[in-house]
């Protein structure tokens, strides 16, 4: 197995896949809505 | 997840895991504390350092049981057990013993004389009163846990100045071993802060669930975009560098490396950049909290747990935070029960930690049926999220249930638990400082200016000021504002 070189890691460029975008893009609403509702709670139930 | 250790070249095969080790020695720790609650006292020959102005009295044994042995006589014990246990754990570990106690020794002595420095009254007295007691004009008030940066910056210095010196220590430089085991007796320290407020304690842990959500959720796609589009990574590259920066530091890059069938190498660089950039926010952001937060110390711990990465950078980056801030409460006379910032600190990155394995899972599942899907190739398994699972937590969460029980289900004294635990805590202090210690030997700020890595950097760099510390500290705020921790009584 070649060893890595840092130099290659952005030697050719790989366009973003349709999985990725929807990986990036499922990733990021779930967590705005999670926090969103998490925000809701901790309103609901406040600290003290 | 879990701290920044470079695997190292083992003299054989482990015969157990680095979290199995450290749960069993955890787990020792703890069960010896007890041992106490029964009357004997196994614990009590352990040393610990007072705040000082004259070296000679110093050091002393946590208990007064042991008051014969004397300071010097306590830090010699405490270095003997010390030194046989670990050279136990690296033998299963498959180190080579006795190149591991060699340079354990150089290790414990240059870290706990880290210690005792940092516990100079010029450094570590905090407030006029305790300044008037020992005879000192002014003081840099960073209290005795200043002594876990002064371990930091001394191995800082090693790794840079003297690399041949720091290359003889590194079979003993195990931050991750020593983090794990530290946590595993933090859990028992936790339950019992917690015990005494439980309302407030659950109340904390449900917050932790947006630590879970801001970390895997939202840092992780924002930083492998970054990293893919805005600085060309490959997916190779980007995968592990996104879990590096977003979830847990090096444990996660590790993880990741393995779920997307990376080579080996590939996390191991990540990790390598993780350490240093933790090193760099440790010395950073206490300040910065200290300063700006003093008036908010539940935002400024779970800030540091959201914003820190590495386990043992994070714990270490909120016990300072917590004596920091309770130092400038207390100037204001205002002075907390002590515990709570280290319990929210590490409430957020136990919480981290958990989901590793699941989100690995996630990403072999997607690179190993959507991305890469190479016949004949291994792919994703359910069983890899118990395979990749932190074990460690485990004993974590044993400590803290089985304390809890003793503290609310029986009749055993709060006051003699608290002694029993404070104890093992002795243990877990020793065990912090050798984790920064480690970290700071294991930095060596050249490898950043090795071509290639200035770009690796450059998106750490941005995504680490760039917006996790900013979004970690306006999600700290909206779940922790307002909240302080109870008032010593």
């Amino acid at each position: 197995m070649a060893k890595p070189d840092l130099r290659e890691a952005t030697s050719v460029y790989e366009p973003l896949l349709p999985i990725e975008k929807k990986l990036i893009g499922w990733s990021l609403g779930a967590g705005l809505a999670l926090l969103a509702l998490l925000v809701v709670v901790n309103h609901l139930v406040p600290l003290n | 997840m879990s701290e920044a250790t470079l695997p190292l070249q083992a003299a054989a095969p482990p015969r157990f895991s680095e979290d199995l080790v450290a749960v069993g020695l955890g787990l020792l720790v703890f069960l010896l504390a007890l041992v106490s609650l029964a009357g004997a006292d196994a614990l009590g020959w352990l040393v610990t350092t007072s705040v000082w102005s004259n070296p000679a009295i110093a050091l002393a044994p946590v208990s007064k049981t042991y008051a014969s042995l004397g300071g010097a006589g306590s830090l010699l014990l405490t270095y003997l057990v010390l030194t046989a246990v670990l050279s136990a754990a690296a033998y299963l570990l498959g180190d080579d013993v006795k190149r591991f106690a060699t340079a354990f020794t150089a290790v414990f002595l240059i870290a706990y004389a880290s210690w005792f420095i940092g516990s100079w009254a010029y450094l570590a007295a905090v407030t006029p009163a305790d300044q008037a007691k020992f005879g000192v004009s002014w003081s840099l008030k960073l209290t005795n846990e200043g002594g876990y940066i002064v371990a930091l910056l001394v191995g800082l210095v090693i790794a840079n100045a003297f690399p041949a010196f720091a290359e003889r220590l590194r079979s003993a430089v195990r931050p991750e071993l020593y983090i794990k085991i530290a946590i595993v007796i933090l859990g028992a320290f936790i339950a019992v802060t917690m015990a005494s407020k439980l309302t407030l304690a659950s109340s904390l842990m449900l917050r932790g669930l947006a630590a879970i959500v801001e970390a895997y959720l939202i840092y992780w796609p924002i930083v492998y975009l970054i990293a893919r589009k805005g600085f060309g990574f490959s997916r190779e590259w980007a995968a592990p560098l996104a879990s590096g920066v977003s979830i847990c530091g090096v444990a996660a890059a590790i993880a990741t490396g393995g779920a997307i069938r990376a080579r080996p190498q590939v996390p191991i660089l990540v990790s390598s950049l993780v350490v240093v950039f933790a090193v760099i926010e440790v010395l950073i952001l206490p300040f910065i909290a200290q300063t700006f937060m003093s008036h908010e110390p539940l935002v400024a711990a779970a800030w540091m747990g959201l914003a820190v990465k590495t386990d043992g950078a994070a714990l270490a980056a909120g016990g300072i935070t917590q004596s920091l801030i309770q130092a400038k409460a207390a100037a204001e006379g205002i002075v907390y029960q002590p515990g709570w910032m280290l319990t929210v600190t590490a409430t957020v990155k136990v919480f981290i930690d958990v989901f590793i394995g699941v989100w690995a899972f996630i990403l072999a599942y997607i690179w190993t049926n959507h991305i890469n899907p190479r016949a004949g190739a291994l792919k994703a398994r359910l069983g890899e999220i118990w395979e990749r699972f932190p074990k460690f937590i485990l004993g974590f969460v044993a400590t803290f249930l089985i304390t809890l029980a003793l503290a609310l289900g029986t009749t055993v004294g709060s006051g003699q638990l608290n002694a029993a635990i404070g104890e093992a805590n002795v243990l877990r202090v020793i065990f912090f400082l050798l984790t920064f210690f480690s970290i700071g030997v294991m930095s060596n700020f050249r490898q950043l200016w090795q071509e290639g890595f200035a770009k690796l950097a450059a998106v750490y760099l941005v995504s680490l000021f760039g917006f996790v510390v900013w979004v970690g500290f306006v999600i700290s705020w909206l779940f922790f504002a307002g909240v302080k921790p109870p008032l010593a009584s």
